[in-house]
């Protein structure tokens, strides 16, 4: 929202020094947050005014001329020209060269130099509104030939030369506030009240608002409420003999400085009223309004042409205003009907000042998509009282700027007003709260500039009346006082004070603990990235991963049509990450580690919110070249993960069902001891890798449920003695069928041995088919002494020969 | 034979002393020491000679199969110490080899670098799920019935629940502040806890916004807690992120769940305060709202408003980090880059 300092002076006695910086930051520091502070000034910054002296033919175009322009100098100034109303002794705008101008009010300015237009030399512009961003205060005429601004007929008296914002008391700083920072405060959008807080915090004097009363003995308008929840009070006032002209300059400036766009004097004046006191306000044409006004909710179905062009089809759920015919004229609080609002025509009208419910309004203006000055206001909960200084306000302005119109008739109807609030605070509450020491003066002179009233009976409890201006949802509760005495104070004026806290017990948190030690392993020993995804996943790499949609929560709004679903597994986000990064790296590592859904009814804190299963799972992804050595790293880096992250033992086992996206040869399920899956791993299929677009050779995907892993009390390690012998270590190669697997042979030397490690296999020609040659490592000890040579021969051919009779294998 | 023993003296110390490598000065030990060699030789030749010959020529030659030792040993050691391993001196602006790869996310790491403090100060860690209902993300937080936040427009309702209420309205949560309000309903107060976590917002995304994004939120509640003692979570917070201190202003601000509610700004660190486009020309860069709990918020959390008070804040890791780190698209985090990633040390 916009708002003139030139205008909040009219209503308060400010510091005439303030500067845009220090009322930018001493308004976002203590109220709302301001975004940024201009100078209309600036738009004609250089400009100058110039009387045209004479004006001759451009020797080389037709729609050119070349014209002599008085700017205060003491020879006239050659400018070429297009404006198409040009004339001579004409007030006009004169752009000098080294002001800047939007060059036929297109792309960004530039700055002027004297140059030749056509051949002939023009030292500067004469300027069109949209070449200074002026078209709001200078709309265009209906012609569609180029015109310039012209002053003549608004400013007779302007001296050639003088600056241009001068004259048309451009020089204002224009402050710009986020509307978020205003949500909570209906009472500042307008500039009474903003110049209400200024004075607040500045020490300043407010001035009343014309207190303008409607003359008694008029005609009795009759205003009729009829759904009483959602309006609180309509006031009408019906004006006759009006005479629709432009609104004078001096309003049309402010109007235009705060980014709304004048139209004619009575839309200005319902704006200028809203704009000043923040109350909306609506003109009906009388002669369309018979009987008076009916406010109610919409038929089902029934149709409404507003303002804007718009055709609306209503419901019960929408509030109109109706004439006492029922015919709608008004979506309530939005936008008037294009029908029934001001027409060229309109001679006489009806004033509408009224007060509506906040919740249903603001959801038919987001249900028809409509956004409206009124509508942003209404939203915010106005309080009734305020219909008082709209009305007051309006019927000064028409007495001004309308003397010709006469008020006929009037009428209201007040469902309920806002009511005041009163709220006992205790100083101790203040004091404690805030950590600040606060006197009962401190919170008064705090409090009063704002409006609210407080009494202080010398005791420690501030009786603390709410102006009905912050008491429609702002300011209720002694929470709420605590917060305008602090921030009247000022934040930055609070000390630090470290607070009292006292340690009763050590915090362990062993699952926190042990996912830290897992994501601190897999990125520091295995060397894997740590990735972060979104939980939507897409519908091809759920496909690709064969996951079951059934079972998967939706968004009713999802980023887009493809990825509706949430995560069940992490793995189809991963996939589709390592594919991403497959363009860049042939060989590389991710994991991630979070929560997936699937549909349940969990309730983790009370019964009645049931909620999806969520469980943390972490998902690693490997790429690279060779596929078994690869599935090997992957195997090696989860095989070692219980030790590092902390969590108790688990084993690896081909049990159950294949995952879909596994190759058929090369895959695992992860167990604890009792038997259940924890998780799982695999060599991703070929036909996985193929539709997933991958670009390198293979990928490894291991997937594990982490709720499922139980964290141990702290690291688990083991001290073993120190071998007293030498330990023996021998190679063994030895020739078996392909069906023999390793485990097979750990398990027979198992006994036989101090250790026994895998190192590898060999399949080719000195091998006979169906067959494989592995190698592996052992090694021996002795608890008496070191080894002999004899002693040592004599264990290795005991293992030969169990290997040889359990498991049928030769020597190579 | 004396004239031979003074000449082999002569050659043999002179080879000793110049032999290039530890290998030919051991060919040159076998050469005059060995079973067969020169010296040797001349010994076994001593017995034919007389008695006082053989006493004169025999210590000569004792001593200079001494001297031949301790010249073959000095020679030895003088070799290894001006020994290399290397032939050729190499080239040793040469890279040294690369280790594993791998790291934690930038914002894991920033999460864990402010665990490590808060877990100093004595608070727990929390963690809620990432789907939540209305009643914990709206209701038991003082947001009105009809905020725009509860509208499709900003939150991410599950399918089938988008038009239900309050305990059966789910939802990808949309901030972490429902999670205090969990944590209180079991554990009570006084409570010191931090509830890190991704959030998610209907919006469209550009350089500066996101749809997910993480946070880091922590909560005390105790009695009497003041808004002075607050600030120096805020102070703990932001020291830690940047490792030094960073000039911030605190001030007004309005959020359904607190009460009194504050902004906090930082300095901005691209431009020192002097104004950019990473601050919007402002100086300063909103990093943190926070505030006490709303009495609501307390009720709803099974809290009497009157005993227990607290303090709130909020921050949101990406925006943090991108400033610590002056990262200019926020959709890098959730890029899955290797590219970018791998930049996090």
């Amino acid at each position: 929202m916009k708002a003139s300092l030139n205008w909040i002076r009219t209503y308060a006695d400010l510091p005439q020094d303030i500067t845009a910086e220090q009322l930018a930051h001493d308004l976002t520091m203590q109220t709302v947050e301001v975004e940024e502070i201009t100078n209309p000034a600036d738009l004609v910054e250089g400009v100058v005014i110039g009387r045209v002296v004479t004006i001759r033919r451009h020797p080389q175009a037709d729609r050119l001329v070349v014209c002599d322009v008085d700017i205060g100098q003491k020879k006239t100034s050659q400018i070429v020209c297009g404006g198409s109303n040009l004339y001579e002794n004409q007030i006009v705008v004169v752009a000098p060269p080294g002001a800047k101008v939007r060059w036929h009010g297109e792309g960004e300015r530039v700055e002027l130099s004297a140059a030749k237009v056509r051949g002939v030399v023009s030292h500067g512009m004469i300027c069109a509104a949209s070449e200074l961003d002026l078209e709001g205060l200078f709309p265009p005429s209906e012609s569609e030939e180029p015109e310039i601004v012209d002053l003549t007929e608004l400013f007779p008296d302007a001296i050639p030369g003088q600056p241009v914002a001068d004259v048309l008391g451009l020089d204002d700083l224009i402050i710009d506030i986020n509307n978020k920072s205003l949500t909570n405060r209906p009472d500042l959008w307008g500039h009474y009240g903003l110049a209400r807080e200024l004075c607040a915090i500045y020490g300043g004097t407010l001035h009343p608002l014309p207190a303008t009363e409607i003359p008694s003995g008029l005609k009795d308008y009759s205003v009729e409420i009829v759904d009483e929840d959602r309006c609180f009070r309509y006031d009408a006032v019906v004006f006759e003999g009006i005479e629709l002209r432009e609104a004078p300059f001096s309003m049309r400036k402010l109007i235009w400085s705060v980014g709304m766009r004048p139209i004619n004097v009575i839309v200005d004046i319902t704006n200028y009223v809203m704009l000043a006191t923040g109350q909306p306000t609506h003109a009906f044409d009388e002669s369309h309004v018979s009987n008076g006004i009916r406010v109610r909710t919409a038929h089902e179905g029934e149709q409404l042409e507003l303002l804007d062009g718009h055709k609306l089809t209503l419901s019960p759920t929408d509030l109109l205003i109706c004439d006492g015919a029922d015919k709608a004229i008004g979506l309530a609080g939005i936008m008037g009907g294009a029908q029934d609002s001001i027409l060229p025509e309109t001679k006489d009208i009806v004033l509408e000042v009224a007060n509506f419910e906040a919740i249903s309004l603001r959801r038919t203006a987001s249900r028809h998509h409509l956004r409206t000055e009124a509508s942003i206001r209404f939203e915010k909960a106005i309080n009734t009282q305020r219909c008082d200084l709209a009305v007051g306000l309006t019927c000064q302005l028409m007495a001004e700027l309308q003397p010709n119109a006469r008020i006929v008739a009037a009428g209201t109807h007040r469902v309920r007003e806002t009511e005041a609030i009163e709220i006992p605070v205790s100083l101790h509450f203040l004091n404690v709260r805030s950590g600040h020491t606060i006197t009962a003066n401190d919170a008064i002179s705090a409090l009063e500039p704002l409006g609210f009233v407080v009494t202080y009976d010398g005791d420690d409890t501030l009786n603390v009346i709410v102006p009905s201006w912050r008491a429609t949802g702002d300011v209720d509760i002694k929470d709420d006082i605590l917060e305008e005495v602090c921030r009247m104070i000022g934040y930055e004026n609070f000390e630090y004070k470290p607070p009292v806290i006292t340690l009763d017990k050590p915090i362990r948190q062993l699952a926190h603990e042990s996912e830290r030690a897992i994501r601190e392993f897999l990125a520091f020993r295995a060397g894997l990235q740590e990735i972060y995804t979104y939980p939507w996943v897409s519908d091809t790499f759920i496909n690709i991963t064969g996951g079951d949609t059934d079972s998967l929560v939706a968004l009713a709004a999802p980023p887009s049509p493809d990825r509706r679903y949430l995560r069940g597994s992490l793995i189809p986000n991963l996939l589709e990450s390592a594919v991403l990064n497959s363009r860049y790296y042939e060989t590389f590592g991710l994991f991630e580690l979070t929560q997936v859904f699937t549909k349940g009814a969990v309730s983790p804190s009370i019964d009645k919110e049931k909620l999806p299963v969520q469980e943390r799972r972490l998902a690693i992804a490997l790429a690279g070249v060779i596929p078994f050595l690869l599935f090997r790293r992957l195997k090696g880096i989860l095989a070692r993960l219980p030790r590092f992250g902390r969590v108790e033992e688990w084993r690896f086992e081909q049990s159950g069902d294949k995952m879909t996206w596994a190759d058929h040869n090369v895959w695992l399920k992860i167990v604890n001891d009792k038997g259940d899956e924890l998780g799982l791993m695999g060599l991703l299929s070929p036909k996985a890798t193929e539709d997933s677009g991958l670009r390198v050779p293979c990928v490894a995907i291991a997937e594990i449920n982490v709720e499922k892993l139980v964290p141990l009390q702290s690291r688990d390690n083991l001290y073993e003695r120190l071998p007293q012998f030498p330990l023996v270590e021998q190679d063994l190669s030895i020739v078996l069928d392909e069906d023999v697997s390793w485990a097979q042979i750990y398990e027979a030397v198992e006994n036989l041995v101090h250790d026994a490690e895998f190192v590898e296999e060999y399949r080719g020609e000195q091998v006979p088919k169906g067959k494989k040659s592995l190698m592996f490592r052992f090694r021996l000890a002795s608890d008496t002494g070191t080894l002999t040579a004899e002693e040592i021969d004599k264990l290795r051919n005991r293992l030969i020969k169990k290997l040889q009779y359990t498991l049928g294998a030769e020597m190579r | 034979m004396r004239d031979q023993l003074s000449e082999i003296r002569v050659t043999g110390l002179d080879a000793f002393a110049t032999a290039g490598t530890a290998e030919s000065l051991e060919s040159l030990r076998q050469h005059y020491l060995g079973k067969k060699g020169v010296l040797t030789e001349i010994l076994k030749g001593l017995g034919k000679l007389s008695h006082d010959e053989r006493r004169q020529l025999g210590q000569l030659a004792n001593e200079i199969k001494k001297s031949f030792i301790q010249a073959i040993d000095e020679r030895k050691e003088e070799l290894l110490e001006n020994a290399s391993f290397l032939e050729i001196r190499p080239d040793l602006t040469i890279p040294g080899l690369g280790i594993a790869g791998g790291g934690l996310h930038p914002i894991t790491q920033m999460c864990y670098d402010l665990n490590d403090a808060f877990r100093s100060l004595n608070f727990e860690i929390f963690s809620e799920d990432e789907i939540t209902s209305e009643l914990y993300a709206f209701d038991y937080l003082n947001f009105p019935p009809d905020h725009p936040a509860r509208d499709t427009m900003d939150t991410y309702w599950l399918a089938g629940t988008e038009d239900k209420r309050g305990a059966e309205r789910l939802c990808l949560r949309p901030h972490l502040t429902g999670a205090s309000v969990r944590y209180l309903q079991k554990h009570g107060a006084p409570a010191r806890f931090v509830y890190p976590g991704t959030v998610f917002r209907n919006e469209s995304t550009d350089a500066r916004h996101e749809r997910a994004f993480y946070q880091y939120e922590a909560l005390i509640v105790d009695r009497d807690f003041s808004f002075s003692s607050g600030l120096l979570l805020v102070r703990t917070i932001l020291e830690k992120v940047f490792g030094h201190d960073v000039p911030v202003r605190m001030r007004a601000g309005f959020f359904p769940f607190v009460e009194p509610g504050f902004e906090i700004d930082m300095q901005c660190s691209v431009c020192d305060g002097e104004g950019c486009q990473v601050c919007q020309n402002v100086g300063w860069i909103e990093v943190m709202p926070g505030g006490a709990p709303h009495p609501n918020v307390l009720r709803a959390a099974g809290l009497d408003p009157d005993i227990w008070s607290g303090f709130y804040i909020n921050i949101g890791l990406d925006r943090l980090v991108m400033m610590r780190y002056e990262i200019d698209d926020v959709r890098l985090f959730r890029s899955a880059d290797l590219r970018f990633l791998e930049q996090f040390k």
